[in-house]
């Protein structure tokens, strides 16, 4: 089983929550070795935030994630537009996706 | 000293009857260019009839404005047609800050008929570094006034209105429904949730920006093609920030420009960017080219600008959709759970034995004993201890402070004498210090304490040139 390489992208503060580095390039492992347990044969951006929190994030999960979703005010986007356009948590990742997380401003 | 003082007195002597001079041009600039219109129009019809010769200033505009707008005028984009549009327009921002005041110059500029501005605060020497319509000798003075002031003596042909109010759900409806756009300038949830709102009860869109540290962003909610006669589909709606956003974020998540910095020019830009597609919207363009359902990013760090597809209206929201839940506004403090106005938060986290006065604190460093030296933690992020910070603090910033949090907790174990949190304002360092405490042997916990409000009261109290920021 062959492993997938994606983009994570970072803005709008999201990128403090994980060591202040705004592009990561990440290779994932394949899902079945990850989670055994899983009934799915592909990543999903649900899996890939539990990733994230594993591998990831440095620390205050509770900014990042909530329940199995991402926090309030973070907006997923998939290479360049909303999640919800591609169904959100259930969207299969691609190899070569840019993910990006970008926490909502609200100075002015 | 008296010199100076005596100066200054002149000087503010001197801006009162300047303001109020300027006052008079203006009034007697306003009864003249009535008149000056109603001369071009005869003119006009002189020379009609004596040589059968037609000036045509297009539809209506004078020739003063064919002359001030000129250049935007050669624009296909505005043309005759869209100045005309543009002069009868009315724009509320929100804000009066650094989105605000570049928005307002470029519409002010621009020839916008009517302009509103609101905000509830006064000038404070910390904002004219990104606020540019507001001067030193404004300080003090209410944010709506002054920018209102600036942009009269920019452009003395339209009609400002300041509104020195807090926008609540009270006032919202009544002062929004005057007006044509409404751009959200303001820096705080509860006013973005509330505007949005306002937007889709009132049906008047909202331009939406955003700016902080290096970062911007913008798109447009609440737009509806029904009010504009060039959208091909007419039943077209556009996202509401409810759609994009239905919850708040948490209040600990969400930072400010005074807690977390702003580089000025960053809201220069995108305050600068929402004139635009104000004016777009006021000549009439469509959602393909107005930021509808799309997301501008601005990264100043990189100096990357990127346009982002968003999702279309929710069928199912709350509030814009045809089967709305929330029909009239709501308290949106409560709905957000944080303040619609900057209040400095004053936290009791620690017990009073583990807290010391800034006099305290001073006359303990004072008794000069190397064996017992008095560690003090400062806690603050880095370029605001490197900006200034209290002789022999070291800095453990608490974003990072697990980091290193071994290191210091050894440190406080090897300090024999007392140990003091501080940060700005005495709600960080407790937070610091409660970590600790909760960490450390208890035979350690007598000695911890943290600065009771701060720095600032550090600069009140003790230490007069220390800069309160």
């Amino acid at each position: 089983m062959t492993t997938l390489k994606i983009q994570l992208q970072f803005g709008g503060g999201a990128e403090l929550l994980f060591d202040k580095i705004k592009k990561r390039e990440v290779e994932l492992p394949s899902l079945k070795k990850y989670f055994p347990e899983s009934q799915k044969e592909k990543w999903t951006i649900k899996e890939l935030l539990v990733w994230m929190k594993d591998n990831l994030l440095m620390e205050r999960p509770e900014l990042f994630v909530q329940g199995d979703s991402v926090r309030p005010g973070i907006l997923v986007l998939i290479n360049d537009a909303d999640w919800e356009l591609y169904g959100e948590l259930s969207y299969e990742v691609q190899e070569n996706d840019v993910i990006m997380f970008i926490s909502t401003l609200h100075g002015g | 000293m008296d010199f100076i003082s005596k100066l200054e007195k002149e000087i503010e002597e001197l801006r009162q009857n300047l303001a109020s001079k300027e006052q008079e041009l203006l009034s007697i600039k306003h009864k003249m260019g009535t008149a000056e219109i109603h001369m071009d129009n005869q003119n006009g019809s002189s020379l009609e009839q004596t040589k059968a010769l037609k000036v045509q200033f297009g539809e209506t505009l004078p020739k003063w404005a064919i002359e001030r707008y000129s250049r935007q005028i050669l624009l296909p984009e505005i043309g005759v047609c869209g100045q005309e549009k543009l002069m009868q327009g009315r724009v509320l921002i929100v804000g009066a800050g650094g989105l605000g005041c570049p928005a307002a110059v470029y519409l002010a500029g621009a020839g916008v008929g009517e302009i509103g501005i609101i905000d509830y605060d006064t000038v404070d020497l910390t904002n004219i570094h990104r606020q540019f319509l507001h001067t030193e000798g404004d300080q003090n003075i209410s944010k709506a006034e002054s920018a209102a002031n600036s942009l009269r003596s920019i452009n003395s042909r339209i009609k400002v209105t300041p509104y020195n109010v807090q926008l609540d759900s009270k006032n919202a409806l009544d002062i929004a429904s005057k007006y044509d756009i409404i751009l959200d300038c303001s820096d705080n949830v509860p006013t973005r949730y509330l505007l949005s709102d306002v937007s889709v009860l009132t049906k008047i869109p909202l331009i939406s920006g955003s700016a902080l540290k290096m970062e911007g962003q913008l798109t447009v909610y609440g737009y509806r093609a029904d009010k504009n006669p060039s959208e091909k589909d007419t039943t077209y709606r556009g996202p509401c920030y409810r759609c994009v956003f239905p919850s708040p974020p948490p209040a600990e998540s969400v930072g400010s420009c005074s807690a977390n910095g702003v580089a000025g020019s960053v809201p220069g830009a995108i305050g600068a960017l929402q004139s635009l597609e104000a004016i777009k919207y006021l000549v009439g363009q469509t959602k393909e080219t107005l930021l509808v359902e799309r997301l501008l990013l601005f990264d100043g760090e990189d100096m990357t600008f990127r346009t982002v597809k968003l999702r279309g209206r929710n069928l199912k929201c709350p509030i814009c959709s045809d089967t709305p839940t929330i029909t009239r506004l709501v308290d949106y403090e409560m709905f957000c759970n944080s303040s619609a106005q900057e209040k400095d938060l004053d936290l009791k986290i620690l017990g009073p034995e583990n807290r010391i006065s800034a006099t305290e604190l001073a006359d303990k460093l004072s008794e000069i004993d190397l064996e017992q030296r008095h560690l003090l933690v400062d806690v603050r992020s880095e370029p605001e201890f490197k900006m200034c910070s209290i002789d022999g603090a070291v800095n453990y910033p608490l974003d990072q402070m697990y980091r290193n949090f071994d290191d210091l907790l050894g440190e406080i174990r090897r300090c024999t004498s007392h140990v003091t949190f501080i940060c700005r304002r005495g709600n960080d360092s407790q937070i610091a210090a409660k970590r600790v405490l909760e960490e450390i042997e208890e035979n350690h916990r007598s000695k911890i304490k943290d600065l009771f409000g701060g720095l600032h009261a550090w600069s009140k109290n003790v230490d007069c040139n220390f800069p309160i920021y």
